[in-house]
C-alpha cells in the first residue's frame, strides 16, 4: 500500500470540499440570479412595449377625435351632403378650418375630406376638385388613386371603427410625399347614408422619434409590425426589405403577445411583443440579453474571484492545519525510529497540545518503562554475576587452604619442622594479606605477593625439584586484578606440569602490557599436554560455564581452577578477555590470562 | 514536496484570478476605441438625395458595427483633383479604413495605392477604380441595371420602335455599364437612334432632348441614364406635349422623378439601393478589420419601379426619404 502523507490528503480534501461547495453554490445562486435578472428584463421590456402601444393607441384615439370633431361641424356636414351645390367660398372656409387643425397640431400632417358615394357626389374623374385638404395653398394630386382608398376603407372599416393604415407615403397633395399613418372614417349623413370619407394623417416622424428615443442598452431597438406583418417602423427597414437583416416576423405575428428568444450573430436576443389594441399593430422590443445580463456576468466574475480566493485560503489553512497535525506525528515517528535502532536513552517530547501529544507522552512513558526494565534486568544480571563471582571466589579460598594445609601435614610427617613453620607462617601472612577479606579486587602488587607466598610454600614442598620466577612490568604494579586469578594457574603448572616430571622444573609468572591489555603468562617446562588434551581443555574453556555447572564439581580437581579463572574473568571483565593455553608434550605448557588494564584509582 | 504542492495550487489560483480580472476588463463596456473610418463620396449627401441615402446607410452600419465615421466629399462630382486631395489628407489622419466613391476611374488609383501602402483598408462604393487595389467593391451592377432598363422599354414599346439613349459622361464606367446592359437586352428588337452625353447637366440634357424630339418624329422611347439627364429629358418632353406618348425610362429617383411618374411622364425608373451600399460598406470594413476576407464585389442590386408599384411598402422606403421635402 502506498503511504500517503496526511498533509497531502488533508489539503486535497479541503480544496475539493471548498471547490465543490463554491461551484455548487455558485451555479445554483448564479442561475437564480440570472433568472431573476431575465424576469426583471422581461418585465421592463414588456413595460416599454406596453407603454409604446398605449402611446400609439392614444395617437389613434386622438386622430379619431379630430375626425369626429370635423364630422360634427355643421358646414362640413352640409358640404359633404351636397358637395356639388357648394360654392368656392364654402370650400375655402372648410379648408381653413382643416388647416387650423393642422397648424395647431404639428403631429397631424393633413386632414382630408373626400366626398363621394352620395347621389349628388362627384364622379371619380372630377373628385379631386371636390376634395378639401388641410393645406389650401397646395392642390390635390390629380393622379391620386381614390379608387384604391375606397377599396381599402370598404374592406377594413366596419361600422364606427375607423381604418388605420400602416406607415406609408401620402401623395394626396400635389408634389408632397410625406410619410404618414392614416386614419380613414366613413362620413355618414343624418340618415346614415355614406357621404364619403374623412382622412386624418399622423406625421410618421412622431412614431419614428418615439421608437428611436427608446434606449435599450447600446444595441436594443424597437420595431412595429402591422396586423398583416408589414413593417410600420423598423430602424433598419431597408435592410429588412433587402434581406440583409431578418426578423422573425412570422413567429412574432403568431405569438401576438409575449417573449421570444433568438440567437443572431452569436448574441442572445429577447423579443418582447405587445399588440396595440386600436391598430392591431404589434410593438416589438428587441433587447440583447448580454446587455440586460451584464449584472449577472459581473456577479459571475465576482463569484469566480471569490471562489479562487476561498480556494487559496482553504489550501493555506488546510496546509497549516495539516502541518500542525503531521509535524508532531513526524517528530514522534523520528523518535520511534531512533528507538527502533536501539537507542532507548532518549526523551520523546513533541511540541503540541492534542492527542498526538498524549500519544507521544504515552510512548515516552512506555519507553521509560522499557528503560527501567532494561536497567532492572541489567542490575539483576549484575547481581547474579556478583553472586557467581563471590561463589567462585569462595571456592578458591578453601581450595588454596586445603592444598597448603596438605603441604604442612606432609612436612610435619617428614619432620621438617622448620619447613612446616615457614609454610604455616607464610599461610598466616597469606591470609593476613587479605585472602579472607571482603575485597575481590586487589592490586597486581598484592597478587604478586600471593603468588610468591604460594610458590614459596610449594618450594618448601618440592625443594630443588621446583624453581620459579615471577616477573611483572613495574608499570603494572598499580593495576587491579581479581584476587587469586593467577594462583590456580601456578598450582596447575606445578601439579600437572612439574610434579610428574623426572627432572627439576621451572615455573615462570610473567606479566606484561600487550595491545592495551594486560597479559599474565604462567609458563612451565613440565610434561606438557598432547594435542587431544589441549583441544579438550580449550573447548571446555570456550563453553559458557555457568555457576551451576561449577557448583557441582569438586573444587580440588585440576580443571576446576582453570574454569573458575576463566569464568571469573568473563564475569568481571566481560567477553573478549579470559584464558588461553599453549602446550607441547615434553616441552611445557603456557597459560595466558588477558585482562583489561584497570588502574588503582578505578573502582 | 508538500510546500511545492501548496505553492503550485496558490500559483494556479493566482493565475486564474488574473485571467478572470483580464476577462472582466475586456468584457465590461467597450474599452477598445472605435475604429476610425473616413467616407469620401463624389459629392456631399446634403446636396444629393442619392449620397444622402448612402450616408444614412454608412451611419446605420457605423452604429451597428462600431465605427467613428467622418464624411468628406468634394463640392461636385467633376472636381476629381479635390477628391484626390481629400483622400490624401484622410491618409494622413491614419484611419482604419477609407470608404471611397471614386469620381474618376483612373485618377484615384494613385491615392488608393497610397492608402493601401499605409495599411489603410479601402472599400469602393458605387464607383470603382480601374485596378483591383481596393479591398472590396460594393455597388450596383450597372450592366444588370441597364438590362432592366432595356426590359422595361421592351415591355412598354412594340417591337421595332425607335428609342434614344441619353447618357451622361462618355467613358464613365457606370455609364458604359448601363448602356451596354441596355443595348444587350434590346438586341435588335428596338431601334436605337444614337447616344447623347449630357455631362450630368440638366440644362444640356434638356437641349439635347429637345433636339432629339425635333428630329425624331417617330421616336417611341427615351432611356435617360442618370438623374440630371432624366430631369432635362422630362422637361423637354413635357414642353413638346408628347409626354405619355413617348416612353421615358430612367435611372435613379427623386421626389421630382416620382411626381413625373405619377403624372405619367416617366414610365419606369431603375432605382439603386444607396442605403444598402452604405450599410454593406461598413459591414465589409468590419470584416476586413477583423481579418476576414469579404466578398471582393457585392452587387447591391437595383429595383424596377413604375407607377403601379411605387407605393408598395417595400419601395416606399427606397423611393421616399422619411424626412422628405
Amino acid at each position: 500500500m502506498r503511504i500517503r502523507r496526511i498533509q497531502a490528503t488533508l489539503v486535497r480534501a479541503f480544496a475539493l470540499i471548498v471547490v465543490m461547495t463554491i461551484v455548487l453554490l455558485g451555479a445554483v445562486s448564479l442561475n437564480f440570479f440570472r433568472k431573476t435578472l431575465v424576469d426583471a428584463a422581461e418585465q421592463s421590456t414588456m413595460q416599454f412595449a406596453a407603454q409604446l402601444s398605449r402611446v400609439v393607441d392614444n395617437y389613434i384615439s386622438y386622430m379619431n377625435d379630430i375626425a369626429l370633431v370635423v364630422m360634427d361641424d355643421e358646414d362640413v356636414r352640409s358640404y359633404m351632403a351636397a358637395p356639388a351645390a357648394s360654392v368656392a367660398r364654402d370650400r375655402s372656409r372648410i379648408g381653413q378650418f382643416l388647416g387650423s387643425i393642422r397648424k395647431v397640431r404639428k403631429d397631424i400632417d393633413g386632414v382630408f375630406l373626400v366626398p363621394g358615394r352620395a347621389a349628388e357626389g362627384p364622379s371619380l374623374d372630377v373628385l379631386p376638385a371636390f376634395v378639401i385638404a388641410s393645406s389650401p395653398g397646395e392642390g390635390v394630386n390629380p393622379d391620386y388613386d381614390f379608387g384604391r382608398l375606397a377599396k381599402k376603407v370598404g374592406a377594413t372599416s366596419s361600422g364606427d371603427n375607423p381604418f388605420v393604415s400602416s406607415a406609408h407615403v401620402e401623395n394626396m397633395v400635389d408634389g408632397r410625399y410625406p410619410w404618414v399613418i392614416s386614419l380613414v372614417r366613413e362620413f355618414k349623413g343624418k340618415d346614415g347614408a355614406a357621404l364619403g370619407y374623412i382622412q386624418v394623417d399622423l406625421n410618421y416622424a412622431i412614431i419614428e422619434d418615439l421608437c428611436k428615443s427608446i434606449q435599450l442598452g447600446s444595441s436594443g431597438y424597437v420595431f412595429i409590425l402591422d396586423a398583416s406583418g408589414d413593417i410600420v417602423y423598423h430602424p433598419r427597414q431597408q435592410l429588412v426589405y433587402g434581406n440583409l437583416k431578418t426578423e422573425r416576423i412570422g413567429e412574432l405575428l403568431g405569438l401576438h403577445e409575449g417573449f421570444l428568444t433568438s440567437v443572431v450573430d452569436g448574441r442572445d436576443i429577447l423579443y418582447t411583443a405587445k399588440p396595440s389594441e386600436r391598430t392591431g399593430w404589434i410593438i416589438v422590443v428587441v433587447s440583447y440579453l448580454s446587455e440586460l445580463l451584464s449584472e449577472s456576468r459581473r456577479a459571475l466574475y465576482t463569484f469566480m474571484l471569490l471562489a479562487i480566493l476561498c480556494f487559496a485560503v482553504s489550501v493555506l489553512v488546510s496546509s497549516f492545519v495539516s502541518v500542525r497535525i503531521s509535524r508532531p506525528i513526524e517528530a514522534l515517528r523520528r523518535s520511534m525510529q531512533e528507538v527502533e535502532k536501539g537507542n532507548f536513552d532518549m526523551d520523546i517530547t513533541v511540541e503540541c497540545s492534542n492527542e498526538v501529544y498524549q500519544l507521544a507522552r504515552d510512548c515516552d512513558i512506555a519507553l521509560k518503562k522499557v528503560r527501567d526494565l532494561i536497567e532492572q534486568n541489567r542490575k539483576e544480571g549484575e547481581q547474579k554475576r556478583i553472586l557467581e563471582l563471590r561463589a567462585l571466589q569462595a571456592q578458591i579460598n578453601p581450595h588454596f587452604l586445603y592444598n597448603t594445609l596438605d603441604s604442612i601435614i606432609w612436612m610435619i610427617e617428614l619432620g621438617e619442622n622448620q619447613g612446616a613453620i615457614d609454610v604455616t607462617s607464610s599461610l598466616a601472612r597469606f591470609f593476613r594479606l587479605g585472602i579472607s577479606k571482603g575485597s575481590e579486587i586487589i592490586t597486581i602488587r598484592t597478587e604478586i605477593e600471593y603468588i610468591e607466598t604460594y610458590l614459596s610454600i610449594q618450594k618448601t614442598r618440592y625443594k630443588s625439584k621446583l624453581d620459579y620466577e615471577v616477573a611483572f612490568q613495574p608499570e603494572l604494579y598499580g593495576c587491579r586484578i581479581l584476587k587469586l586469578l593467577v594462583q590456580p594457574l601456578v598450582e596447575n603448572a606445578i601439579y600437572h606440569g612439574i610434579k610428574n616430571k623426572e627432572s627439576p622444573g621451572l615455573v615462570r609468572v610473567i606479566g606484561a602490557m600487550e595491545e592495551g591489555a594486560m597479559a599474565i603468562r604462567v609458563i612451565d617446562d613440565g610434561v606438557g599436554m598432547d594435542q587431544g588434551r589441549l583441544e579438550a581443555l580449550r573447548s571446555s574453556l570456550a563453553e559458557p560455564l555457568g555457576f551451576d555447572a561449577l557448583a557441582g564439581t569438586d573444587p580440588s580437581s585440576g580443571g576446576v581452577g582453570v574454569r573458575n579463572v576463566q569464568e571469573r574473568v568473563i564475569l568481571y571483565f566481560g567477553q573478549g578477555y579470559g584464558l588461553s593455553f599453549d602446550s607441547s608434550p615434553g616441552i611445557g605448557t603456557t597459560a595466558t590470562i588477558r585482562i583489561p588494564l584497570v588502574l588503582e584509582a578505578d573502582p | 514536496m508538500r510546500d511545492r504542492g501548496v505553492f503550485i495550487m496558490i500559483a494556479v489560483a493566482l493565475a486564474a484570478a488574473l485571467l478572470i480580472a483580464i476577462a472582466y476588463r475586456e468584457d465590461s463596456g467597450r474599452p477598445r476605441g472605435m475604429d476610425k473610418v473616413v467616407a469620401i463620396f463624389k459629392t456631399s449627401g446634403t446636396a444629393n438625395a442619392f449620397w444622402e441615402s448612402v450616408s444614412e446607410g454608412v451611419e446605420s452600419g457605423a452604429q451597428d458595427f462600431g465605427f467613428d465615421v467622418t464624411f468628406r466629399s468634394p463640392r461636385d462630382e467633376i472636381y476629381v483633383d479635390e477628391q484626390m486631395a481629400i483622400v490624401r489628407s484622410a491618409i494622413a489622419e491614419r484611419p482604419a479604413a477609407i470608404v471611397l466613391a471614386a469620381s474618376d476611374f483612373h485618377q484615384l488609383v494613385g491615392p488608393v495605392r497610397e492608402a493601401k501602402a499605409e495599411g489603410i483598408k479601402v472599400v469602393c462604393v458605387d464607383s470603382f477604380i480601374e485596378t483591383e487595389d481596393a479591398d472590396a467593391k460594393i455597388g450596383t451592377d450597372n450592366f444588370e441595371a441597364g438590362q432592366k432598363c432595356g426590359a422595361a422599354l421592351l415591355r412598354l414599346l412594340p417591337q421595332g420602335s425607335r428609342v434614344a439613349v441619353m447618357s451622361y459622361v462618355q467613358g464613365s464606367s457606370t455609364a458604359i455599364g448601363r448602356e451596354t446592359g441596355l443595348r444587350d437586352s434590346l438586341g435588335d428588337r428596338l431601334e436605337v437612334t444614337g447616344t447623347s452625353y449630357s455631362s450630368s447637366d440638366e440644362r444640356i440634357a434638356y437641349e439635347q432632348a429637345k433636339a432629339i424630339l425635333a428630329h425624331e418624329p417617330a421616336l417611341a422611347g427615351i432611356a435617360a441614364l442618370n438623374l440630371p439627364t432624366t430631369l432635362g429629358a422630362a422637361r423637354a418632353l413635357q414642353e413638346s406635349g408628347r409626354q405619355g406618348k413617348i416612353a421615358l425610362v430612367v435611372f435613379d429617383s427623386s421626389p421630382e422623378v416620382l411626381r413625373l411618374m405619377e403624372r405619367g411622364v416617366i414610365q419606369d425608373a431603375i432605382v439603386q439601393k444607396p442605403f444598402n451600399m452604405g450599410y454593406i460598406s461598413m459591414e465589409t470594413v468590419r470584416a476586413l478589420l477583423s481579418g476576414k476576407k469579404p466578398k471582393p464585389y457585392t452587387n447591391t442590386g437595383s429595383v424596377d419601379v413604375d407607377k403601379a408599384n411605387m407605393f408598395d411598402p417595400e419601395n416606399q422606403k427606397l423611393l421616399f426619404p422619411v424626412s422628405g421635402p
